[in-house]
C-alpha cells in the first residue's frame, strides 16, 4: 500500500514538475475566501492555514490575491450577499466553506455565470456548477466504531456524544457510528447526548447523563468534545472509559497525560483544517486550466497511539492537527483521485 | 409605589415555586426511569451547572426589570473574553489567582461601560448595541487568545469543582451571592429604583430618580456577573475556548422568564432563576436519559418550558 501511494507520487511529482514553468498563467488571478464562521478553534486554524499558505503564494507569484473572509453571523443570508459582493469585486475564484449545503446555492450560480470558479470545502454546496471537496463523514463514524472492535473484543457500552443538532454533518457520523454499532454487534449505545462541538456543553450534556449509565466502556464523538467528556467523567467521580478524540490539541495533550501517567489508550480522528489550502490549490489549478473532477473526497487525519507524541509536537497550543497542503502536494492528491 | 415589605412579600408570593416545582417533577420522572439510580449524582451535576446559568441570569434579570427594550445579548462574547483574559493571565500559576480575578472583572467593566456608551451616547437600543457590542467583544477575544486553552490555576480548578457531601462548593458561594443581590434588590434604593423604572420610567424620574444613572449601573452590574461567570466557567472546564459562552444568551434569557420575573420589566423574581436555572439542566438530562431523538428532544423542551411559563404567569397576582 505504501509503495504504491509512493510509486503514484512520485509519478505526480515527475508529472507536476513540468507545468511548474507556466504557472505564470495565474499570478494576477484573485482567488477569495468565503468562510461562514470562525468562533472556535478548528476554524481559527483553517483561516490561519489559508492566510499562511495565500500570502506565500502571493509572495512567490503564483497568485494575484487570496483574501479571506468571514460572515459575523453565521447566516445563509449574509453569505449570499458576501458572495455576491465578491463577483462585484471581480475575484477570478471564490473558495467556500458554506453555512448550507443548498441555500446558497442561487449565489453560487450567478458567480459561475460570471465565469467564476467556485470551489466549496468542509461545508459543501450542491449547485452542479461548483467543484466540492468533501470528507466521508460516514467513514468517519465508522473508523471509529472499527477501532474499538480491536481494542475492545468484548464489547459493552457506549456513550455517543453527537454534534449540533440539523446539521448533516452530525447526522452522517452519526449514521457511520450507528451502522458499525450494528455490523459489529458487540456494542450497545446506552446513552446519547449533543455536545455541539463544543468542550463546555459536552461537559454539561455527559454530566447530566452520566448518573443514569451502567458502566461505558468507551465514548464515541465528533471533534471537539472528548476533553468536555473526560471532564465530567472525573468529576463524577467515575472510571474515565475509552474516548475517542477530535485532534484538538487539549484532547490530544490531555490524552498523552493519561498515556504517561497509566498507560490510557485511544485514537484521535478529525478532518485537517488545512483542508482549506487544499481548496485554494485546487482553485489555483482549475484557474491553471486543469481539468478537475467536481467531487472529490478528502481523507480525514488520524493520530494513534504510536504517533501521538509527534502529532501533538507539531500541533498549536489550543489549535487543532494539522496537515497543509501545498501546490505539489494538492497535484499529487489530484493525481490520486 | 409598593412599600418595601409588600413588594418583598409579592415576589416571594407565588410565581418562583413553579420552577421549582418543574425541577423537582422532571428529576423525579428521570430517576422512575433509572430506577432510583444516580439520582444523588444528578442533582450534584445539576447543581453545578446550574450555577454558571444563576450567575448570568441574576444580571440579565436586573437588566430585564428596567422595562421594555432594555436586554444585554453582550453576555457570551463577555463571559469569552473575561474567561481568555483571565486564563491567558494567570498561565495555570495559583498566585495569580487573584489578579486573575480582577483582570476578569475588568474586562466586564469594560464592557458595561462601552454597552452604555452605545446606548446612552450613540442612543441605539439595547438590543442592537449589546448586539453589536458582542461582535467586538469577541473578535477582541479572537485576537488576543487566538483559541489558546490554557490551563486554570489548580487551586481555582480545585475550588469551583470541589464538592461538600455533594453539594459543590461554588454552588453555595453563589447562593450566598444570591442572597446578597436579592436584599440589594428589596431593600435599597437602587433596587428598588431599578424596579420602578421597570414599572414606569416617566413617573420614576418625577419622583427623583435619576434614571440614566441608575440603568448605567445595571448594565455594568449585569456585565460584571458576566465577567465572573466567564472566570469561573474557564475554571470549571479545565480552560477558556472562543464557543465557551454562547449557550448562555438564551439561557441567560430563559432562567428569567421562567423564573417568573416579567419580561415587561418592574418585577423580578431572583428566587426563581435557581429554580428555572436546575430546571433547565434537568429537562435536558430527562430527555437525554430517555433516549429520544433530537427532533422530539428540541420539540419537547420547547412545549415543557411554555407550560412551565404559562403555570408560573397564571399563578401571577395582579399588581
Amino acid at each position: 500500500m505504501k509503495t504504491v501511494q509512493l510509486m503514484i507520487a512520485s509519478v505526480a511529482l515527475s508529472l507536476s514538475l513540468a507545468p511548474l514553468g507556466v504557472l505564470a498563467d495565474t499570478s494576477d488571478k484573485k482567488i477569495a475566501l468565503s468562510n461562514n464562521y470562525a468562533g472556535n478553534s478548528w476554524r481559527q486554524a483553517m483561516l490561519n492555514s489559508w492566510q499562511k499558505n495565500g500570502q506565500q503564494a502571493v509572495a512567490d507569484g503564483v497568485i494575484g490575491a487570496a483574501d479571506a473572509f468571514t460572515t459575523a453571523e453565521n447566516q445563509v443570508t449574509e453569505q449570499a450577499a458576501q458572495i455576491q459582493n465578491m463577483i462585484l469585486q471581480g475575484y477570478d475564484a471564490i473558495v467556500i466553506n458554506a453555512a448550507s449545503p443548498d441555500a446558497l446555492n442561487g449565489a453560487v450560480q450567478q458567480a459561475c455565470d460570471a465565469g467564476i470558479i467556485v470551489v466549496s470545502f468542509d461545508g459543501i454546496v450542491t449547485a452542479p456548477c461548483a467543484w466540492r471537496i468533501a470528507v466521508d463523514f460516514a467513514a468517519m463514524g465508522q473508523s471509529q466504531i472499527d477501532y474499538l472492535n480491536e481494542k475492545l473484543p468484548k464489547g459493552g457500552n457506549l456513550l455517543e456524544i453527537r454534534g449540533l443538532a440539523g446539521v448533516f454533518v452530525d447526522d452522517e457520523i452519526s449514521a457511520g457510528i450507528h451502522t458499525g454499532v450494528k455490523e459489529s454487534g458487540k456494542f450497545k449505545i446506552t446513552g446519547s447526548v449533543h455536545g455541539d462541538w463544543a468542550q463546555d456543553v459536552a461537559q454539561k450534556a455527559v454530566a447530566g447523563i452520566l448518573p443514569s449509565l451502567p458502566e461505558i466502556a468507551a465514548v464515541v464523538t465528533q471533534g471537539g468534545d472528548g476533553y468536555g467528556a473526560a471532564q465530567a467523567f472525573k468529576a463524577a467521580g467515575r472510571p474515565v472509559p475509552l474516548i475517542i478524540m477530535g485532534n484538538r490539541q487539549d484532547e490530544l495533550l490531555w490524552w498523552k497525560e493519561q498515556k504517561d501517567a497509566n498507560g490510557y489508550e485511544t485514537m484521535s480522528v478529525s478532518i485537517a483544517p488545512g483542508v482549506s489550502t487544499l481548496a485554494f490549490w485546487v482553485a489555483q489549478q482549475i484557474l491553471d486550466g486543469k481539468t478537475v473532477a467536481k467531487d472529490l473526497v478528502v481523507p480525514f487525519l488520524r493520530v494513534d497511539q504510536h504517533d501521538l507524541e509527534e502529532k501533538l509536537a507539531k500541533t498549536e497550543k489550543g489549535g487543532v492537527a494539522n496537515v497543509e497542503y501545498s501546490l505539489i502536494d494538492a497535484k499529487k492528491f489530484l493525481a490520486e483521485m | 409605589m409598593h412599600s418595601i415589605s409588600s413588594l418583598f412579600h409579592h415576589t416571594l408570593a407565588k410565581p418562583w415555586i413553579w420552577a421549582f416545582i418543574g425541577a423537582f417533577a422532571v428529576w423525579l420522572a428521570t430517576i422512575i426511569f433509572t430506577g432510583g439510580q444516580g439520582a444523588g449524582q444528578m442533582l450534584t451535576a445539576a447543581l453545578s451547572f446550574a450555577t454558571f446559568s444563576v450567575i448570568v441570569g441574576i444580571g440579565q434579570m436586573f437588566v430585564i426589570s428596567l422595562g421594555p427594550g432594555n436586554i444585554d445579548l453582550s453576555i457570551p462574547a463577555n463571559i469569552t473574553l473575561a474567561g481568555v483574559v483571565s486564563m491567558k493571565l494567570m498561565d495555570s500559576h495559583n498566585e495569580m489567582i487573584l489578579l486573575g480575578l480582577g483582570a476578569a472583572l475588568l474586562s466586564g467593566l469594560a464592557v458595561g461601560i462601552f454597552n452604555y456608551t452605545l446606548i446612552r451616547l450613540l442612543r441605539i437600543p439595547p438590543i442592537i448595541a449589546t448586539m453589536s457590542s458582542s461582535f467586538l467583544i469577541l473578535s477582541t477575544a479572537i485576537a488576543y487568545g487566538r483559541g489558546l486553552k490554557i490551563k486554570p490555576p489548580a487551586a481555582l480548578a480545585e475550588f469551583t469543582t470541589t464538592h461538600i457531601y455533594g453539594v459543590p462548593l461554588l454552588a453555595i458561594c453563589i447562593v450566598v451571592l444570591a442572597f446578597i443581590l436579592g436584599v440589594m434588590l428589596h431593600r435599597t434604593v437602587f433596587g428598588q429604583s431599578i424596579l420602578a423604572i421597570g414599572q414606569n420610567p416617566r413617573a420614576a424620574k418625577f419622583a427623583g430618580i435619576s434614571v440614566e444613572y441608575v440603568r448605567f449601573c445595571t448594565y455594568l452590574l449585569c456585565a460584571l456577573l458576566a465577567s465572573l461567570c466567564g472566570y469561573l466557567l474557564a475554571g470549571f472546564s479545565g480552560g477558556a475556548s472562543l464557543n465557551m459562552g454562547t449557550e448562555y444568551l438564551l439561557a441567560s434569557i430563559a432562567v428569567v422568564v421562567i423564573g417568573g420575573t416579567s419580561v415587561a420589566g418592574g418585577f423580578s423574581n431572583l428566587p426563581g432563576i435557581w429554580g428555572a436555572a436546575l430546571f433547565m439542566f434537568l429537562l435536558v438530562t430527562m430527555l437525554n436519559t430517555f433516549g429520544l431523538s433530537a427532533g422530539l428532544r428540541l420539540m419537547l423542551t420547547g412545549i415543557i418550558i411554555v407550560g412551565v411559563i404559562i403555570l408560573s404567569t397564571r399563578s401571577k397576582q395582579p399588581s
